[in-house]
Order: C-alpha cells, then sequence, then structure tokens
C-alpha cells in the first residue's frame, strides 16, 4: 500500500455549484467532501493536496484532519487544467500514483479496493452525469476517451505509474491518453458538480452509500 | 545534478523564535514581540527591526547569549537530516554569528551556515557589521546545483522564490502569508517535510517504496 502517492486535486474554483468555496469543502452530512476521502486514506503515508482556489481554507481544513499532507501550490489553476495539478504533484513521489479529482465522492469498499490494487487502471463508471466523457473499450481495456457510445463514463479516478507519464498543462484525461490501452475498474462514486448531484451525494451517504 | 538545500533557522529548525526567547528570559519579551510581529508581518524593515532587536539584547553578555540559542528545542527529525546531508546542506539566517555558533555546532552544522556578522569586545557587541540578505545566498552558490528552500517567515520570501523547490514549512507556527504565493509546497509537519526532502534528494522515479 505504500507504493502509493495519493493526488488529491483541488485547485479548480467549482463554481458551478455557487457556493463562493472550492468544491472540496463542501458539507456532505456533516463534514467537508475532503475529509469524507481522507478518511478513507488514513493508512496511506503519502498524501498530496494540489490546492489553487482559496488555498489556504482548504489547506486549514484538511490539516486539521491530518498534518502529515504534502501540499503542492498549482498557482496558474485559472489557466491550467487538473492535469498541471496531477503533474505538479507527481513529482518525487512513489511507484505509483492515485488521482483523485477533489469533487469526487468515492463509496468506501471501492476505495479499499483500489488502494490493495498493484496496477495501473482507469476508473469508470456507468453514464450519469449530464456530460459524460465516455470510454473506448476493446479487449477490456480501455483504448480512447470521448467515444460517442462508449460503454462507460470517465470519473476522474486513475492509477498511473508515475515515470510513464510526461506533465501536460492540459486536461487530467492528456496524461491517462499516454499510456492507452489500460484495465479498468468499475467505481461507485459521486460526482459533485449541480445542485442536484449535490443532494443525491448527500442522500447516498446518509443511506450508508446505498443508492 | 547535486542538490542543496538551505534552511531557515527560526522557527523552522528550531522550535522557537530565538531573539524572542532570549528577551523572555531578561524581561524584554513584550519590546521584543512588537518587532519581531511587525517583522514577520512585513510592515517593519528588516534590517531596521534586526538592529533594534540586537540593541535589546545586546546588555547580555555575548557568551551568555550564545548558551542561552544552543539551549533553544530544536525539531530532532531536521536536525537528522541536516546531520545525513552535511554536506549538502547549509542554514540561512539572520541571526548573529556570535550568537548561534554553539548552536551550530550541537546540531553538527560547523561552517555550513550563513549569517550575520557582530564585532565584540569584552564579550559585548560593539557593532553589526553586516546583516546577511538571505536570497543573496543562492548567487554565491554554485549554478549547477538544484537549489531547495525551506523556511516559515516574509524574510525568507525571496530565498523561497528564487529557489528550483521553495518548501514553505508550518510545523512550528503560522507560514507567513506572503509565502503562499511564491511556494511550490507547504509542509506543516516535521516528519513529513523530512520525508520529503530525503524524495527529492533520492531524484524522480527512486522512492518507490
Ligand atoms: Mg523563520
Amino acid at each position: 500500500m505504500n507504493n502509493k502517492t495519493v493526488i488529491i486535486s483541488c485547485a479548480g474554483m467549482g463554481t458551478r455549484l455557487g457556493a463562493g468555496i472550492p468544491k472540496a469543502l463542501i458539507d456532505i452530512d456533516g463534514e467537508p467532501l475532503i475529509i469524507h476521502t481522507l478518511k478513507m486514506l488514513d493508512k496511506i503515508e503519502d498524501v498530496r493536496v494540489v490546492v489553487g482556489y482559496q488555498a489556504e481554507k482548504v489547506i486549514e481544513v484538511v490539516k486539521k484532519y491530518r498534518d502529515d499532507v504534502l501540499f503542492v501550490y498549482n498557482h496558474n489553476y485559472q489557466q491550467n487544467g487538473t492535469g498541471a495539478s496531477v503533474s505538479l504533484a507527481k513529482r518525487y513521489s512513489k511507484k505509483f500514483i492515485l488521482t483523485i479529482d477533489g469533487d469526487l465522492l468515492i463509496h468506501p469498499d471501492d476505495m479499499k479496493e483500489i488502494l490493495a490494487s498493484e496496477q495501473e487502471f482507469v476508473g469508470v463508471c456507468e453514464p450519469s452525469t449530464d456530460d459524460p466523457v465516455l470510454v473506448g473499450v476493446k479487449d477490456g481495456k480501455v483504448t480512447n476517451f470521448y467515444e460517442k457510445n462508449g460503454p462507460y463514463e470517465w470519473t476522474g479516478i486513475t492509477m498511473l505509474e508515475a515515470k510513464k507519464i510526461t506533465p501536460t498543462d492540459g486536461h487530467v484525461l492528456k496524461l491517462v491518453e499516454q499510456v492507452l490501452p489500460m484495465d479498468f475498474k468499475i467505481i461507485r462514486e459521486k460526482e459533485i458538480d449541480t445542485p442536484n448531484d449535490y443532494k443525491n451525494a448527500i442522500i447516498w451517504v446518509q443511506n450508508n452509500y446505498n443508492s | 545534478m547535486d542538490t542543496i538545500f538551505l534552511f531557515d533557522l527560526d522557527s523552522t529548525v528550531t522550535k522557537q523564535e530565538i531573539l524572542p526567547t532570549i528577551a523572555k528570559k531578561i524581561g524584554k519579551q513584550n519590546e521584543m514581540r512588537e518587532l519581531t510581529e511587525k517583522t514577520m508581518m512585513g510592515i517593519l524593515p528588516f534590517q531596521d527591526s534586526f538592529t533594534s532587536r540586537v540593541k535589546l539584547l545586546s546588555q547580555i553578555p555575548v557568551s551568555e547569549v550564545a548558551d542561552l540559542v544552543s539551549d533553544i528545542e530544536v525539531n530532532e527529525e531536521i536536525v537528522e537530516f541536516l546531520k545525513e546531508n552535511r554536506e549538502s546542506s547549509f542554514i540561512v539566517t539572520s541571526n548573529l554569528d556570535v550568537w548561534i555558533e554553539k548552536l551550530m555546532h550541537k546540531i553538527g552544522m560547523d561552517g555550513r551556515y550563513y549569517c550575520s556578522k557582530a564585532k565584540v569586545e569584552d564579550d559585548r557587541i560593539v557593532k553589526i557589521e553586516n546583516i546577511l540578505e538571505k536570497e543573496s545566498v543562492q548567487s554565491e552558490l554554485t549554478s549547477r546545483a538544484k537549489i531547495v528552500a525551506i523556511g516559515d517567515g516574509s524574510n525568507d520570501f525571496d530565498m523561497i522564490r528564487k529557489a528550483d523547490i521553495g518548501i514553505s514549512f508550518g510545523g512550528v507556527r503560522d507560514i507567513a502569508p506572503s509565502l503562499i504565493d511564491v511556494s511550490d509546497y507547504s509542509i506543516y509537519n516535521e516528519t513529513k517535510l523530512r520525508k520529503f526532502l530525503t524524495a527529492i534528494k533520492n531524484g524522480e522515479y527512486q522512492n518507490e517504496q
């Protein structure tokens, strides 16, 4: 388990929810979203949180839960994408990097399985959002993104070998595309983008992650 | 490529601000606190504040200050890192040579520090001969090395900004707000700092375990 660096990307503004705070800090059933994620990562030694928009607020919340997190600054978060955040955070990492978007809530059982994994994968789910990035699948592996009628949706979760990827300024998919085709894992998660997503995520947690 | 680590002293290597701790011993803590806070906030120019702070303590014999300084508590994990990486590390502090020599010896950093300099007669400071500007250290070092700078206060701003890798450390007290804009990383735990610095030293893709 300790051959993994976990990177949570929280640099973006996430204003679509209109809450005026970074999405990682929105309250889900009494606790900030990122705390739900950090609680699932207690056994991971190398946790890195990429900060940008309202960096100090994110740091304040995270370090109250655990102070041994590496905070990575993405100062240009208004111009660049999550790929830039991951590129910055992957420096001097362990063998594998597990990337998680800061606006994701992952099923705790699936997170356990993810953390136990010893190989690269792309995290996918059944298509569920309004504007999904669908993945193309061939011979049991993900071959490409933006496949029009792809069977699964990309989630924002991937495990990659750090040394195989070249830094990018763009979307995180630009990093993953470098190493396709790759195995995939179906993951139960909620991405929190809209007020409706937010409501559903809260219900999900309150129902013990039964949907 | 070689890597060189530059460490701020006060509240980075030490667990307290050095001059205020000494001021407390002679009942001058209020005057000192005022000067220190104003400096850390960036309101009072550093050189002026430093001169005033030295004056405040110059009534105590130099040898006595040096003893008090050497008794100040340090972050053990950071000192361990310094010991393991003595040949690639420097302490960079505006504190006075005559006050910190003993502490530098104690943490194994004899000859591995940049600091301000004072002239001493009869165990008293008679003159500050030079106040170190931290950012000047980088230009003195061989340009081929990768520079990693670690600090917590606004007087570390340029040192961190100019470094190849700038780390603000909040394990002792709050990081000066100005540092956020120029840091590549912030770390709030000394064990984590030691681990990450070791990972940098080992280099990319050498930290598989
Ligand atoms: Mg300091």
